[in-house]
Parts: structure tokens; C-alpha cells; sequence
């Protein structure tokens, strides 16, 4: 039997609203755009970076997971494909790739392309395996003859090698396109200390990504309606300061994009319903003070809420994936 | 929906494209370009 929402909280590989929602809503701007787009199930990458301990089993049942997650999202298959990198690895020429660009740069290049991994930059607790993976990036770029790599600007670094290797090849120069990276609910300052990058803008952007941090910190696609808004409750979000807020982070990059208006339900009492067209006009409302923390709050929890029935009603229907992932851990 | 039209929506919420004078070029080239998304079937970070 399928656990509830509570413990799939604690369940390893559940998926961010960062990855469900930003990714998710550019993907279908790019497929409504026309294009041909792939979902890329970055199985033997996952394994690389020891996810799931490298169990390339777990792997795969997360990668089915998540095929389902973007599926419950409206990214169906006749819509986007689905290619699995151990589909694009089997093909004979793909490790000759790897290789191929791998020759166009150097080791340091490499290592420098390596926080998407979302480490800490030693050289002595890199595994060796670690330096092929921006390479075959860069190949699974070349190998799906890809126009657009898209991602998110963590990513910059390893996408940047592939149009530097793509020009030494000949194989054709990639746009790189990047999206922001969502906050942690304890904004900047409650994420993890490390260096992720040189530029040390870039480097706590990406400390305070979602993945990086606790469950607690993240909203994640199957939370409960209940569980988003006691989340959000303890979310950092001082009052009149939009600046490293990530609840008005959220309104910016989750509530808008999905919806053509915002509005915050508030008690007559504290003077009623707003409604806002822009995030820019939530902004200056809220640095003015005219909203108060918790109104910006419940209204966001309420919001996710509304914009995740959806997933919570596909996997009540399709419990199969999950149920795999916990038969999996448990064992 | 016309280049302009294609080219905001592609662009829209990102906060870097490489370089968009290239993005501007494939979508006046093609009609159905490629792109794709990679993701690590993401589970605990490695410690």
C-alpha cells in the first residue's frame, strides 16, 4: 500500500516544485513554441554522481517516477519524448563521443564544470568518474543533435564547454538556455555554507537551491494542502523586504507564470481581496507594507495547492511509481 | 503564433540564453527545432 503524503516527504528522490514547476512550465512554453523537446532521464549521470548510493535499480525507478511526475504535469508523451541516457549510451558511437570531447578541453575545465553536481569543489574527494560527466553532456547534446540545451544556470558552466567543443568539432554550436534557480523556504541565509562557484553571487544561488536543502526547506510536488501551508508558515519572509524572500520569489517564479492574475484573499477586516497582474505591483504593494507576511503566506500555500491538485490526483490514480520507489528503499 | 511571439515565449522567465542572437536564428531556420532537459533521477546528495 501507498504511505500518505507525510512520509513521502522523507522518501529519497521526490520531486522538487522547482524541477515540477519551473522546469515544467518552460518545457511546455518551448513545446507550445514548436519544438521537438526532449525530457532527458539522466540515468547513468545519477549513477556518476551516487545517487541512491549509485543503485542504478533505485536510479531507474526514480527516472520512471519522474517520467510520471511530468506526465501528472501535462508533459505527455505525445507531447515531449522521453530518452533515457543508458538508451543514448548503448549506441555504438556514444562513448567515442565522450572522448571526443573530452580531448577538446582540459582536466581543470572539466573540474570547473563540476558543481552541477552540486559539491563542494575539492580535487581530492572528486571521484575520477565525476570528470566524465560534463563531457557527456556535452555528447548527449551532440548525439541528440539538439538545437537548445536548456537547464538551469547552474548548469552554465557544463553548457559552455559543450559550445566550446561543439565549435572545435564542428559539430555545430548549442544555444544554451537557463532558468533561475528556486529558493530554499529559508531563503539564502538558512542554506548550506560551501562554494559551488567561483562567483560567489552564482555560488550561494545555487547553496540556496531547493534540492540542496532539507525536507523541511523544500515544497515537494506530492505535499499535502496541509503540509504546504504549515511549510510556508516557517518560511523566511520579513515583512516589506523582497530581496532574498523566497515567498515573493515564489509568487515571481511559480504564481504568475501559471496564473494571468493573482489574488491574495484577505479578511474584510484587513481590507479584503487584492488582486495584482503583475509581480512587479505584488512587489512594490509588498515593500510598501501593504501586505503582511502572513497574508503573503497563506495565499502562496494556497496557490501551490491549487496549481498541484492535478499531480496529487494523477499519482492517487497511478500509485504504482511511488509504490515502487518505497518497496525499493525499504528493502 | 509568429517569430516574435515564438521568440517572447521561449525566452520568457529565463535568465540567460547563449547567446539569443543564435535562439533567434533557429527559430526563423526551423519550424521544429530540438531541445532538450536533463535530469539526475535525483535522490539523497551524497554527503
Amino acid at each position: 500500500m501507498l504511505r500518505k503524503a507525510a512520509s513521502l516527504t522523507r522518501l529519497p528522490g521526490m520531486m522538487h516544485i522547482g524541477t515540477g514547476l519551473v522546469c515544467g512550465t518552460k518545457i511546455k512554453d518551448m513545446v507550445q513554441a514548436g519544438f521537438h523537446f526532449i525530457i532527458f532521464l539522466a540515468d547513468w549521470h545519477s549513477m556518476i554522481n551516487n545517487k541512491f548510493g549509485g543503485d542504478m535499480e533505485k536510479i531507474e525507478a526514480a527516472g520512471e517516477y519522474f517520467k510520471h511526475c511530468f506526465t501528472a504535469l501535462g508533459l505527455t508523451e505525445d507531447k515531449v519524448e522521453y530518452i533515457w541516457a543508458s538508451e543514448l549510451a548503448s549506441k555504438p558511437n556514444y562513448w567515442e563521443r565522450v572522448i571526443r570531447v573530452a580531448k577538446t578541453t582540459t582536466a581543470q575545465r572539466v573540474m570547473r564544470a563540476l558543481p552541477i553536481m552540486g559539491r563542494d569543489l575539492k580535487a581530492q574527494e572528486v571521484e575520477t568518474a565525476s570528470l566524465f560527466y560534463p563531457c557527456m553532456q556535452a555528447a548527449d547534446i551532440f548525439e541528440m543533435s539538439l538545437d537548445v540545451a536548456c537547464a538551469g544556470i547552474d548548469q552554465r558552466k557544463a553548457h559552455v564547454l559543450a559550445r566550446e567543443a561543439g565549435e572545435k568539432l564542428r559539430w555545430g554550436k548549442p544555444v544554451a538556455l537557463h532558468t533561475p534557480m528556486l529558493m530554499g523556504l529559508a531563503g539564502i541565509q538558512g542554506s548550506e555554507k560551501g562554494s559551488y562557484d567561483e562567483d560567489p553571487k552564482l555560488s550561494s544561488v545555487i547553496a540556496a537551491k531547493m534540492s540542496k536543502s532539507k525536507p523541511e526547506n523544500t515544497i515537494l510536488l506530492h505535499d499535502s494542502p496541509e503540509l504546504i501551508e504549515e511549510k510556508l508558515r516557517k518560511a523566511y519572509c520579513p515583512p516589506k523586504i523582497v530581496e532574498g524572500n523566497p515567498v515573493i520569489e515564489y509568487y515571481r517564479l511559480l504564481a504568475f507564470p501559471a496564473n494571468k492574475t493573482v489574488t491574495l484573499n484577505r479578511d474584510q477586516k484587513y481590507g479584503g481581496d487584492m488582486k495584482f497582474s503583475t509581480h512587479k505591483e505584488l512587489e512594490e504593494a509588498y515593500k510598501t507594507g501593504k501586505i503582511h507576511p502572513q497574508d503573503l503566506k497563506s495565499n502562496m500555500a494556497r496557490i501551490l495547492a491549487d496549481i498541484l491538485k492535478g499531480v496529487r490526483e494523477y499519482f492517487d490514480k497511478h500509485p504504482e511509481p511511488l509504490e515502487q520507489m518505497q518497496k525499493l528503499e525499504a528493502r | 503564433m509568429n517569430q516574435g511571439q515564438r521568440l517572447e515565449l521561449v525566452t520568457k522567465g529565463t535568465v540567460e540564453i547563449i547567446q539569443p542572437i543564435e535562439l533567434q536564428r533557429v527559430l526563423e531556420e526551423k519550424t521544429k527545432p530540438r531541445a532538450y532537459w536533463g535530469f539526475e533521477c535525483s535522490g539523497k546528495q551524497p554527503a
